[in-house]
């Protein structure tokens, strides 16, 4: 089982306690309104899906019930680290 | 009206006994689901004390997240409920049940579906955290006695389960 460090709690806890959130630091627009539809499309579907590093959102869903930020790989499921919603991109 | 309010219990009454663990419902609670950013003033609203570390207990008080406590109190309590403050005081009281599950071996029986290490839950820690498929608030009371919170609707569920794996024990 894939252990992951909850920010928050400050523990490693198994990853059945987690629910993933998608991809982070995916800024909603401050005017929606003021978007073409090619920018709208672009924020609401298009990620960047890299093959390794990658920052995304996770939720200590059965435990604190924060969201918090993680850098994993998507090749190797290897977490190499996590931190708080709100700080900058690792 | 309110005092023909009956309970029903989700649950046998009757403890489970098996050798080294029994499996009880737990006395009725009051309970709250209190928020707010500002532990301090949390503490001055509702008059009690409010631990600021997760999983911490201070009294009936559990904190469970950063902005996140759960107060259990005997039935029949009240607090203030903060009216005007910015923060959220919620009763919840017959939201859950209380199986108590006391004995050398409870703490294999809780292993036995709940995917965190156990042998690393201090006495007088609690934690929201799930069993199998079944979210609980787990309260280590002693170092055999363990209270696991879990809502209503899960509980025949929660306690069968909890029941199976003792019954399994050897």
């Amino acid at each position: 089982m894939i252990l992951i460090h909850c920010p928050y709690c400050e523990q490693t806890l198994p990853e059945l306690e987690f629910a993933y959130a998608g991809e982070a630091h995916i800024a909603r627009p401050a005017d929606p309104s003021a978007l073409s539809d090619e920018e709208w499309e672009k924020y609401l579907f298009i990620r960047a899906n890299p093959r390794g590093r990658h920052n995304e959102r996770w939720r200590h869903v059965h435990g604190c019930g924060r969201f918090f930020n993680a850098v994993r790989d998507t090749a190797t499921d290897n977490f190499e680290l996590t931190y708080k919603a709100g700080e900058p991109r690792k | 009206m309110v005092d023909l309010a009956t309970r029903t219990a989700p649950v046998p009454a009757e403890p489970a006994e098996f050798p080294g663990v029994s499996i009880a419902l737990g006395v009725p609670l009051a309970r709250w689901s209190l928020r707010a950013r500002d532990a301090k003033a949390l503490a001055k609203a509702v008059g009690h004390k409010v631990p600021t570390k997760i999983g911490g207990t201070e009294g009936g008080m559990a904190c469970l997240g950063p902005d996140e406590w759960l107060l259990r109190l005997p039935e029949g309590a009240t607090i203030s409920m903060g009216e005007g403050l910015p923060l959220s005081v919620v009763d919840i009281s017959e939201r859950a049940i209380t199986l108590v599950l006391e004995g050398p071996r409870a703490i294999d029986v809780l292993q036995s579906g709940a995917p965190r290490d156990l042998s690393k839950f201090a006495v007088g820690e609690a934690r929201r955290t799930i069993y199998e498929t079944v979210e609980m608030v787990l309260i280590r009371e002693g170092e055999e006695r363990w209270a696991v919170d879990v809502w209503r609707s899960f509980a025949p569920y929660l306690r069968e389960a909890l029941v199976t794996a003792a019954s399994h024990l050897r």
